[in-house]
């Protein structure tokens, strides 16, 4: 295995859950930490924000950010789950990341997650659409 | 109209409009140009305005942010002139058709006259496609 | 101080894709750069969570049409990241002869439209002709000129025909001298290199905040290329360098393309060598694809692809997360287009190999007295040429 587990010990219990496979490690953690956590893996660590994926689970809205350290092909990717479906809201990572701009953007009109101090939180991909759509992602699973 | 059509099909301008495609069938339109085919031999030119086009190569699904757009460059087009969809995209939807954000008539946006299906259709495909159009304006 | 906004798009006469640039300019200068997209927006990630694992690698083909084998190896890279999945040597070597053929395909394609857009069409004409053997061994593989649909979990769909290497390995041949000779070539212009040296620059450090990728990163010497960074299919057992430079200029990127693709052609004809002697199948059968998350990316020319794949046990993936190299690429004009002439945009612009949007168009500003009057960037970007060409004579 690689090793995730001095990364696992300096992070303590922020770490909620975790799931470690080859390369990969899947972690949660709370709201209030991830802008440090973030800070760590990009500023400390060199690792370079890939993207990050928003899901709609059973559990509420999920934000999974892949940071991929390009040294050894690992990805690091914390979790924060919302369980406030209808007006889910946590911290943006932009002004630590400046890569996120537009990922953060694209997921929250995508699923309607409010990122909080964005610097520009407007919708990037639908903006200026005739026919204002509104978080495609989930309109179609509300009920089920 | 016979009389002008006859001209037209001498020499057909064609302009390109890219209406969310994959981009493949953009490129295969400009591989049209380049040496190995070169269609400029048979006087079809590409364009850079619709106003001096004769014939619009569209391809891909209109998206409905696009689709405004594409309306608005069809109007301004000098009239006659003819709409050919480039690809499946226009002539099915492709994988596409399933999407919240593509058009669900795409005949209501820009009428299209001919189709040339493909994913992408081959480039002597479109050649033959222009021309067979160029021997309907000729009849 | 006055500020004009240009706005460039969103529809683009000649070339692909409609996007719309504002840029803000000072007289001559470029102050800021905004970009709108979703133009080109279809809802790929919402089609593939109704379309079954296959049928979704159908779709993901479809995201772009250069980079068809890219998006499909990363997406059954992801697929196969759930279970772990082993796929067989020939299918790796083969997987990497397609993926390396489509790196040359579209570098050659971004020179010749990097050409035309400083107003060097003869660079265009001949970079395009010498693009068609590619798509010709394309044809021969796989039996399409682009979307190719080579890809599965588990495998390849197709064989190579082990009677056609030969003839695979004459166009290769004939392939790598024309790229030479326009290498040469396009080295030796001095229009070219006054053109495009000190253009754009893009820093390290820019490249590292914005999270670039690809030759654009690579360019500012930043080294990531997945191939490296997390060899699969056959990138272990083949030979090759990573180039990177370290002005982060246009000429950079493209020298670094041009090195890429020499690269390229060592890279295809190792995997082609190999493919007459390794034998054995070229797909493992998969039945199902377990609960759980994969990740899997892969270098398009571009840069890293990154797919994201969950799955709940069914044969339809719960969510497929897509991220194509340009969208992160894509932000950095902001830091690579301030204080350059608006001649200069154009180029710089198309320089990241944006999947081409539309960078040239008739544009209206306004001058001193709000009176508008029309430019053309294209034009603009040709009359710089001449100019240049006319103060070296
Ligand atoms: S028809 Fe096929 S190749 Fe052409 S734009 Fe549509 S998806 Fe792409």
């Amino acid at each position: 295995m690689h090793n995730y587990s001095e990364f696992i010990s300096l992070m303590g219990n922020k770490i909620l859950s975790k799931n470690e496979k080859q390369k990969r490690l899947y972690f949660e953690v709370g709201n209030e930490n991830i802008i440090e956590v973030a800070d760590y893996l990009f500023t400390k660590l060199g690792c370079r924000l890939s993207t990050a994926t928003a899901t709609e689970t059973y559990r509420g809205i999920e934000v999974l950010y892949h940071f991929s350290l390009d040294k050894s092909g690992e990805y690091y990717c914390p979790r924060i789950v919302m369980t406030d479906k209808k007006n889910p809201r946590m911290n943006s990572i932009t002004p630590v990341v400046r890569g996120a701009e537009w990922i953060e953007r694209e997921m929250s009109e995508m699923l309607g997650v409010t990122f909080e101090g964005h610097p520009r939180p407007e919708p990037l991909l639908t903006g200026n659409h005739p026919q204002n759509i509104k978080v495609p992602l989930r309109k179609w699973r509300s009920n089920g | 109209m016979s009389w002008y059509n006859k001209r037209l099909a001498k020499s057909i301008w064609v302009y390109h409009m890219s209406a969310s495609p994959c981009n493949n069938c953009d490129i295969e339109i400009l591989d049209l140009l380049t040496p190995k085919y070169d269609v400029e031999r048979f006087g079809i030119k590409l364009v850079g305005s619709v106003r001096h086009a004769d014939v619009i190569l569209l391809s891909g699904v209109i998206n409905q942010k696009v689709a405004p757009q594409v309306k608005k460059i069809y109007e301004q087009a000098a009239k006659p002139c003819f709409v050919v969809g480039v690809g499946t995209c226009p002539a099915s939807g492709c994988c596409f058709k399933d999407s919240y954000n593509t058009v669900k008539k795409r005949e209501d946006v820009i009428p299209i006259h001919l189709y040339i299906p493909g994913c992408p259709p081959k480039p002597e495909a479109m050649i033959e496609g222009v021309v067979k159009l160029a021997g309907v304006l000729n009849a | 101080m006055d500020k004009n906004v240009i706005p460039v798009g969103p529809y683009h006469p000649l070339l692909e894709e409609a996007e719309y640039f504002t840029l803000q300019v000072d007289g001559e200068t470029v102050v800021d750069i905004d970009l709108e997209i979703g133009w080109m927006h279809r809802g790929h990630e919402f089609i593939s969570e109704s379309k079954t694992f296959t049928q979704s690698l159908y779709l993901v083909e479809r995201i772009c049409g250069i980079c068809s084998t890219s998006h499909p190896l990363a997406a059954v890279h992801a697929m196969e990241d759930v279970d772990n999945i082993e796929i067989p040597l020939r299918a790796r070597y083969i997987r990497t002869l397609v993926g390396e053929l489509e790196r040359i395909h579209s570098h050659l394609l971004w020179l010749g439209l990097a050409g035309h857009f400083i107003g060097y069409d003869t660079l265009w004409m001949w970079a395009w002709k010498y693009r068609e053997p590619v798509l010709q061994m394309f044809e021969i593989i796989s039996g399409n000129r682009n979307h190719y649909g080579m890809m599965r979990v588990g495998g390849v769909a197709k064989d190579v025909d082990p009677d056609k290497i030969k003839s695979l390995l004459d166009i290769m041949d004939e392939i790598e001298k024309k790229i030479q000779m326009i290498a040469k070539a396009a080295n030796d212009d001095p229009v070219l290199k006054s053109r495009l040296k000190g253009v754009g620059v893009l820093t390290k450090k820019d490249a590292v905040d914005f999270c670039a990728v690809g030759p654009t990163a690579r360019a500012s010497g930043v080294s990531v290329d997945v191939r490296k960074d997390e060899p699969t299919d056959a990138y272990d057992l083949v030979d090759f360098k990573i180039i990177v430079t370290e002005n982060g200029d246009v000429f950079d990127k493209t020298v670094v393309r041009l090195l890429e693709t020499f690269e390229s052609i060592k890279i295809c004809k190792q995997c082609l060598e190999k493919l007459k002697t390794v034998n054995g199948g070229i797909r493992n059968n998969v039945k199902e694809i377990s609960a759980g998350e994969g990740i899997g990316r892969y270098e398009a020319p571009r840069g890293e692809v990154f797919h994201y794949v969950r799955t709940d046990g069914t044969n339809r993936p719960v969510r497929h997360k897509v991220r194509a190299p340009s969208y992160v690429n894509i932000p950095t004009f902001k830091a690579s287009c301030k204080g350059i002439p608006v001649a200069d945009a154009l180029i710089t612009l198309a320089a990241v190999d944006p999947c081409y949007c539309c960078t040239e168009r008739s544009i209206k500003i306004r001058d001193k007295n709000n009176e508008p009057y029309q430019l053309d960037l294209m034009k603009l970007s040709r009359e710089k040429t001449e100019q240049i060409r006319r103060q070296m004579k």
